[in-house]
């Protein structure tokens, strides 16, 4: 397998520098058409950016952001991850067990686990025309149920919440890895070169800038954070000057910039630092554009709730992801913790799941009227599940079960209205269709184009995977 | 558990066994043997046992791994799966058949009738089993004799200095191992980086500040040579005060310092900077590293010279209060749990560069540390007592805040401590002192009053009551703080009355932030006990006791046993401190050398375990180790030995013949640009802007402004950045609350203070270059600086441009970038400052965010 690195590492990347004018931005390119080419697919070039790149800036020409074919026909062409820290309760939300309803107050489950089984504390009921079974905590998600594809065989290596998290966005545990989204974003680079290829809406604290790190792959492909109760994302405007002043003060900065390149031919750092300007620059009218929910019609703000105490903050993420996915944002993450009930499972959960219901449902046909929906992936969940025993004095809460989960999947080449994989009877083991976090992650990027084991980076001697040697695609579930 | 409760009770030589039948069985009928398997046993196998007993698995259960046939024979902790040919005596059988009920495989249900005839016919057949490969679970014994191996916890021995070629070229030992191994390689070292660079860069890596015109004029102009001009730059900067707050920052970002307890109900720490700055004067004054680890660990139980040194010894400890905790945990065992773990982080990835808090649960997947040396470890946490000022508990308001929960640092409790005596009876005295005070005050009051102005005696009487009034107050500070429950019994009607009015919780909040207050986060010695083993870390699933100590692995080098009335903080302490200790120096110098040139020589600061990285020139590490603890453990020695060095002066260019040989700069052979760190951008913004306030602000001064939960305190708009962010003080001295960090500072890739960092993230983000482009504290630095450059030269426009590249580049200006920027200024001219926006693109540049 050789990745597009590969020429950082002989003395070809220099030579080339030293050979053209074009620097940078254009070996940038050439390396990434490396990576397609060995893996014998035709390159084609980066029409799709050329409307896109307003501006008419050299860099976004052929940055590394620049838009790249995938392996094979893509079904889908974003990500939307919508994620829910702290572990969801799968069984009382998206994983129908009976049995537990039945062996309420009983002991029971794997050796070693304490507490008494807790019945689902929420009614589930048959929904579309599927008839999935979901929870009476999703009312609104419940009306889109043919379109959902629930993961019920989920299942991941760690039961702590900060590995977990780390695992569930970078595939492991112990190492610092680029995140999912970085890995999607140098697959495919990004369609719109005024934006990052890569935001993340409100992430969460915990695996901080792990979780949309770039870790060794370029520093390009990061994500960039979106912080909508601090106004989007921090100066974005400059009120002391004109753009046309700004520009020139830019220039001068680029100059000197690249001056200290010249003396550091192949500064990864520098090279990233000049392409971050310059995304800068064109985010300053870009960004306040896309983030800009005030002419959104009446009609959308109340369907994604911003009305609404309750789901005005979730509304408002998820309103701010349909405008990136619109504008050609190539993965957007919208984060929401406070799911690891410990106790008070009844209270939270339903507080949480209010908040979320009706922002994701509106999301949902949102993209569906505007035909984006098709093409883009939608995807659900937490780090793990909540065990089926009970959790405390006051039996309201529920431990992390990490053995068997539950997540959902919707739109960009997904089969709708589907169950896959099952839990044991109480919900405590994934059984059937089981999903492991590096299955998970292959199955986005074949649903994305990209075969998991060729999309590779050389690093330190080594080609990288996002699934590691791990991986399996769930093809079932493809549509 | 699911570890197969039995030990060694089937030990037999079932290899034997197995390799005696299966030839003697005939050729058909093994190949039936082996059909059989596939059909049969196999798919069993996949489905009911390999989750937790193969490679694949996430964790192998009881070290038994059933997916090779050497795996099988081998077994597992309770010994060999099967006995071939007797099905009977086959603990594979005997688990699945659920006869004993205190084993029964797979747990998550009984085999069919089916299955285990199955498995009984294939045993009975002599286990036929085609597969190969090995099984690689090994027992502890030969885990932590391997484990031992690892070169980390061998003795730092004092390696052969290497012979070097081009000796003209060494300054010291360092160089000889650097040079050597370019020679090796046949690698050019750069030339040095020219007198301007070398200040810059030496000037940020000693004081996180920019060199001053004045001090870049006068090391150019330096007549000495260059070995001799540098040396007394850099003895300069060693004893500057801001050597201590760049380096004091290093280690607080390695003990995740923090002014808040972080997660759910984020309140502050008012007492952190106690300890903030105790770091940073233990730096300036280069306390000897194996000093300042014990006091960190063992502060309050170490001797003490006087009553300053025994309340700063207690201060270090809150190295071991200022984790990140839940006070929303109600489950007080988890909270518990949930500290010691932390501090058992904190210690082992700090000072010890091991990950100890993954064997909280199971044992450590990479180290040879088990889940028993957890929590020998964890009992001497156990039996402290963790004084943070909050506990766990339920509810909004603030009532996590306790002042019994803080650590007496005044006077008295250092004099009781020093003399061994009863804080208690000592609080009675002191009572009965206040008491005394009061009445003596009272009647020197209405004296006071009744004098007119300038009758003899009446200054020397207001004189006398300050100092009653001072000693007054010390000792109501003091008894407010360790008084237990609230505001004290003998405080007079007064004050009683007013307590009635005032809520408990006011009356606890109002003590501690007194910033006069001799309060200080930190630990005391607690109930003594040891602790006991927790099942997959969970607190109610109580093991075997364990007796408090050190893991295994690393007792070669041995800790005093610990006495059965105190936690042994006092030993590890000396344990961490001794010269035989294969880590502590190890680790240390390391993070110095990182520091220093961007990289450490493990590339794993906090982690010199089996995931951790080796070390690139182990014998550099050993030399600067042993170098380390034969000068007293004095870091000031250290960073002066590593920066007088040749290798530390080498320039950043990149050589394309050198970069093809080592393109990673693995064998420095050219120094490499590093990132500033936020501290020192912002720093440095304020010192070229001329408004850096270089002296130590009192305290905590924003503390008044937070009190409450800050999540909740930030939710209505009033976030600690807007309100101390813009203040002049060094950064080190800006408070650092958990999760709600400076926007700068999360663009920057400031520590996360959750937990240790030993290096921070570099990263690239556009969100760097809008802060620099746009935002106000750019501009107005860059306004100020203009200005600043115009009343000193006038209109000299040249003049002007090539002092702006002296003050915030720290070099001169080419000809050409004199032009270009000439140009740039007379065209912005008409829309603003030109002058402003010329240094503010200086600012930005990349130059100015990277040391030379």
């Amino acid at each position: 397998m050789t990745g597009w690195s590969q020429l950082e590492l002989g003395g070809s990347r220099r030579r080339l520098l030293q050979q053209t004018s074009a620097g940078f931005g254009w070996l940038a390119f050439r390396g990434l058409n490396m990576q397609t080419a060995t893996a014998g697919q035709p390159v084609v070039a980066a029409d799709e950016a050329g409307g896109a790149a307003a501006g008419g800036q050299t860099a976004a020409a052929a940055g590394p952001l620049s838009p790249r074919e995938p392996h094979f026909a893509a079904r889908a062409k974003r990500v939307i991850f919508l994620f829910m820290q702290g572990g969801p309760s799968h069984v009382d939300t998206l994983d129908w067990k009976p049995e537990l309803q039945k062996r309420d107050g009983q002991t029971g489950g794997s050796a070693g686990r304490v507490g008494k089984l807790l019945a689902p504390q929420f009614q589930f009921q048959r929904s579309g025309d599927s008839g999935l079974w979901l929870s009476a905590l999703f009312p609104e998600l419940a009306k889109h149920a043919d379109r959902l594809c629930l993961l019920n065989g989920m299942h991941t290596s760690n039961a702590a919440h900060p590995q977990a998290t780390i695992a569930l966005h970078t595939g492991s545990v112990n190492f610092v890895r680029p995140s999912l989204g970085a890995w999607v974003t140098y697959g495919l680079g990004t369609v719109n070169q005024d934006l990052p290829g890569f935001v993340t809406i409100s992430p969460v604290g915990l695996g901080g800038a792990q979780n949309y790190g770039s870790s060794f792959l370029p520093a390009s492909f990061q994500g960039t954070r979106v912080q909508p109760e601090e106004g989007g994302i921090a100066d974005i405007r400059n009120s002391r000057m004109s753009p046309s002043a700004q520009r020139r003060q830019i220039d001068l900065v680029q100059d000197l910039n690249r001056g200290l390149l010249s003396r550091h031919p192949g500064h990864a750092e520098l090279e990233g630092l000049i392409q971050a300007n310059e995304l800068a620059w064109r985010m300053q009218s870009s960004v306040p554009d896309v983030l800009d929910l005030s002419g959104e019609s009446k009609e959308i703000q109340e369907r994604y709730g911003l009305q609404d105490a309750a789901t005005a903050d979730f509304g408002k993420q998820c309103l701010m992801a349909r405008r990136l996915a619109e504008a050609g944002v190539r993965f957007i993450q919208v984060s929401r913790n406070g799911w690891d009930q410990h106790r008070d499972l009844k209270s939270a959960l339903q507080r949480n799941c209010e908040a979320i219901d009706r922002p994701i449902a509106a999301l949902l046909s949102d993209l569906e009227q505007r035909g984006l929906l098709q093409d883009t992936l939608v995807l659900w969940g937490g780090e793990f599940g909540r065990s089926p025993q009970d959790q405390g004095s006051s039996g309201d809460g529920r431990r992390h079960n990490n053995t068997g989960y539950s997540m959902w999947m919707a739109g960009g080449g997904v089969r709708g209205g589907m169950q896959y994989g099952t839990t044991d009877e109480l919900g405590e083991k994934a059984e059937s269709g089981r999903l492991s976090t590096h299955d998970l992650h292959a199955t986005i990027l074949h649903l994305l184009g990209m075969d998991h084991t060729r999309l590779t980076y050389r690093y330190a001697g080594r080609d990288f995977r996002l699934t590691d040697v791990y991986g399996e695609v769930a093809k079932d579930i493809l549509a | 558990m699911m570890h197969w409760p039995f030990k060694n009770i089937f030990c037999l030589a079932c290899a034997f066994a197995l390799s005696a039948s299966v030839p003697s069985m005939a050729q058909d009928s093994r190949r039936e043997g082996l059909d059989f398997f596939e059909k049969h046993i196999r798919p069993l196998l996949a489905k009911h046992c390999y989750e937790c007993h193969s490679s694949e698995s996430s964790s192998v259960k009881g070290n038994l791994k059933l997916d090779t046939r050497a795996g099988v024979l081998k077994g597992g902790d309770s010994g060999p799966a099967i006995v071939a040919g007797k099905p009977a005596e086959s603990l594979l059988v005997q688990s699945v058949t659920y006869d004993d009920p205190n084993l029964q495989m797979p747990p998550k249900g009984r085999l069919t009738g089916a299955e285990i005839e199955a498995l009984q016919q294939w045993i009975t057949l002599g286990a036929p089993d085609p597969r190969s490969g090995t099984s690689d679970t090994v027992s502890r014994t030969t885990r932590l004799k391997e484990g031992r191996q690892h070169w980390s916890f061998q003795p730092v021995k004092v390696p052969q200095v290497p012979q070097v070629q081009h000796a003209e070229w060494v300054r010291s030992d360092i160089d000889r191992f650097i040079r050597a191994r370019q020679e090796q390689s046949g690698i050019t070292p750069n030339p040095d980086a020219a007198r301007p660079a070398l200040l810059r860069r030496v000037t940020l890596d000693l004081t996180g500040l920019a060199p001053t015109p004045q001090e870049l004029a006068e090391f150019v102009s330096d007549a000495a040579s260059d070995d001799q001009a540098l040396v007394k730059v850099v003895d300069r900067l060693l004893a500057s005060s801001a050597f201590g707050e760049r380096w004091g920052r290093h280690w607080l970002d390695v003990v995740r310092y923090a002014d808040s307890v972080g997660k759910t109900r984020n309140v502050p720490f008012p007492f952190a900077w106690r300890y903030r700055n105790y770091v940073i004067d233990s730096f300036n004054a280069d306390k000897p590293y194996d000093r300042f680890m014990q006091e960190q660990v063992a502060g309050d139980l170490l001797q003490a010279r006087d009553v300053r040194e025994r309340s700063s010894n207690v201060v270090a400890t809150g190295f071991l209060a200022l984790g990140s905790m839940d006070l929303n945990e109600r489950d007080v065992d988890q909270f518990r749990l949930d500290r010691i773990d932390d501090q058992m982080d904190t210690l082992g990835r700090s000072m010890l560069g091991l990950t100890l808090g993954c064997a909280r649960c199971h044992d450590h997947k990479f180290d040879p540390i088990s889940q028993q040396d957890y929590y020998a470890l964890a009992g001497i946490f156990a039996s402290t007592r963790t004084l943070s000022g909050n506990r766990s508990r339920s509810g909004g308001g603030n009532t996590y805040f306790h002042p019994d929960l803080l650590a007496d640092i005044s006077d008295t409790a250092a004099k009781a401590a020093m003399d061994g005596r009863d804080p208690a009876q000592l609080r009675a005295a002191e009572l009965a002192r206040a008491d005394d005070l009061r009445s003596t005050l009272a009647p020197m009051v209405q004296r006071y009053k009744a004098l007119p102005d300038g009758a003899p005696g009446k200054a020397a009487l207001k004189q006398r009551m300050t100092a009653l009034r001072r000693e007054l107050q010390s000792l109501q500070v003091a008894q407010a703080a360790t008084a237990p429950g609230a505001a004290g019994t003998g405080k007079g009607a007064k004050a009683a009355a007013k307590s009635k009015t005032q809520s408990k919780q006011q009356r606890l909040e109002a003590v501690p932030f007194d910033p006069d207050g001799d309060i200080a986060m930190g630990v005391s010695e607690g109930r003594i006990e040891d602790l006991k083993l927790r099942v997959r870390g969970e607190p109610d699933l109580e093991g075997d006791l364990v007796e408090r100590g050190l893991p295994a692995v690393l007792r070669t080098v041995g800790m005093s046993r610990i006495d059965a009335g105190s936690s042994g903080r006092e030993e590890l302490g000396r344990w961490l401190a001794s010269s035989r200790n294969p880590l502590t120096a190890r680790v240390m110098v390391n993070r110095v050398w990182g520091h220093l040139f961007g990289r450490g020589l493990v590339e794993t600061p906090d982690n010199f375990g089996v995931a951790g990285i080796q070390p690139t020139h182990p014998e550099l590490l050993d030399y600067l180790a042993a170098d380390f603890v034969k000068h007293d453990w004095s870091v000031k020695h250290l960073i002066r030995q590593l920066v007088l060095s040749r290798v530390y002066r080498l320039g950043t260019d990149i050589q394309p013949q050198q970069a093809a040989l080592d393109e990673g700069n693995q064998l420095y052979w050219r120094g490499s640009l590093r990132r500033l760190d936020v501290e020192a951008i912002r720093d440095t913004l304020l010192q070229t802007s001329g408004r850096l306030e270089m002296t130590r602000p009192a305290g905590a001064p924003y503390q008044a402004e937070f009190t409450g939960d800050l999540s909740r305190v930030a939710a209505r708009g009033n976030t600690p950045a807007d309100l101390t962010l813009s203040s002049p003080v060094r950064s080190v001295y800006l408070p650092v609350f958990r999760s709600l960090l400076f926007g700068m500072y999360t663009a920057f890739d400031f520590a996360e203070p959750d937990q240790v960092n030993g290096q921070r993230d570099v990263t690239t983000v556009p969100g760097q270059a809008l802060f620099l482009l746009n935002n106000s504290l750019v501009a107005d630095a860059s306004e100020r600086a203009a200005r600043q450059l115009q009343s000193q030269y006038g209109d000299n426009r040249r003049a002007q441009l090539a002092a702006a590249w002296r003050l915030i580049l720290c070099r001169e200006a080419g000809a050409d970038e004199l032009r270009m920027a000439q140009h740039f200024v007379e065209s912005a001219e008409a829309e603003k400052s030109g002058l402003a926006l010329l240094i503010q693109a200086l600012y930005a540049s990349a130059e100015f965010r990277y040391t030379p």
